[in-house]
């Protein structure tokens, strides 16, 4: 699949997975608790970009063996961590570039 | 729990298909963020409520258009705003779009015809006299309108017959070879 730079909530998401499995909840707070308060999803977000990632196997269901009836755990893929590195690494060129071009000015 | 009723309720918005895989897990996670917030102040409930609210219509709408065949992976990720489809699509909801807005411009002219013969009656001051071009011009816009609208249901008309028929996998088929 081509790579294309992920959205900011779709980021945070991977982010949230990339530590440890996490239910939606979970998810949901640890996206508030990253952003400091600036990016809060809702069910809706959450769930319509969740089934996007199952689709492209970006990330996994896993059983729980003591969760509630309906609550469902996810994890990321291997895909999904080298997508997520691959983007991490796009920002880090441009952050580097970034503070480059701003010395430079500065100068 | 009214809210909680109305979020169960607000989840039949979503294609089945989607209901079913998401719906009990949604409302788990509805039902946690409720029970958190109810005890933080009506303030944050009510925030909580209109953030659920605008969340589920735009989510719902977001799957009815994927299962209509108009959405993309790519289109999450992608930092374009609007991005061209490839592919041969009938655009269903620009058709309505074009088909209120038409039905909005002919209820504004009726409206405005109704509102100055209403005017005729009244002892209103002299304003001079109109020009032909005012009155050719609304009636120029609606007919241009009108042209357009028809052209463009004849354009995706063939389009949509022609994806339909399947010729543009013919070229599908020949990369394929």
């Amino acid at each position: 699949m081509e790579f294309i730079p992920l959205t900011e909530p779709v980021l945070l998401i991977l982010l949230s997975l990339a530590g440890q499995p996490r239910h939606g909840y979970s998810i949901l707070k640890d996206v508030e608790q990253m952003s400091d308060g600036r990016v809060v999803l809702s069910t809706g977000t959450l769930y319509g970009a969740l089934r996007r990632l199952l689709d492209e196997e970006w990330i996994e269901r896993i059983k729980e063996e003591e969760s509630p009836r309906g609550r469902q755990a996810y994890r990321l893929t291997s895909q999904g961590r080298r997508n997520l590195q691959l983007e991490v690494g796009r920002m880090k060129n441009l952050t580097r570039l970034a503070n480059l071009r701003i010395a430079t000015k500065e100068a | 729990m009214f809210s909680l009723k109305l979020y169960r309720h607000a989840l039949r918005l979503y294609p089945a298909s989607h209901r079913d895989e998401f719906g009990e897990e949604m409302f788990l996670v509805f039902r946690e963020l409720h029970a958190e917030t109810a005890a933080r102040g009506l303030r944050t409930h009510l925030r909580l409520c209109a953030r659920e609210t605008a969340g589920v219509f735009v989510g719902a709408l977001r799957e009815h258009w994927r299962l209509l065949g108009g959405d993309r992976f790519s289109q999450l990720f992608s930092t374009r705003r609007f991005t061209m489809h490839t592919e041969f699509r009938f655009p269903k909801a620009t058709a309505v779009l074009m088909t209120i807005i038409l039905g909005g411009v002919i209820l504004a002219i009726q409206k405005g015809e109704a509102i100055s013969a209403s005017l005729r009656g009244a002892v209103v001051p002299p304003i001079g006299p109109i020009h032909p071009v005012h009155s050719v011009f609304v009636g120029g816009i609606l007919l241009g309108f009108v042209f357009f609208y028809a052209a463009a249901l004849i354009g995706w008309t063939i389009l949509f017959a022609m994806r339909r028929s399947g010729l543009h996998r013919l070229d599908e088929t020949v990369g394929k070879q």
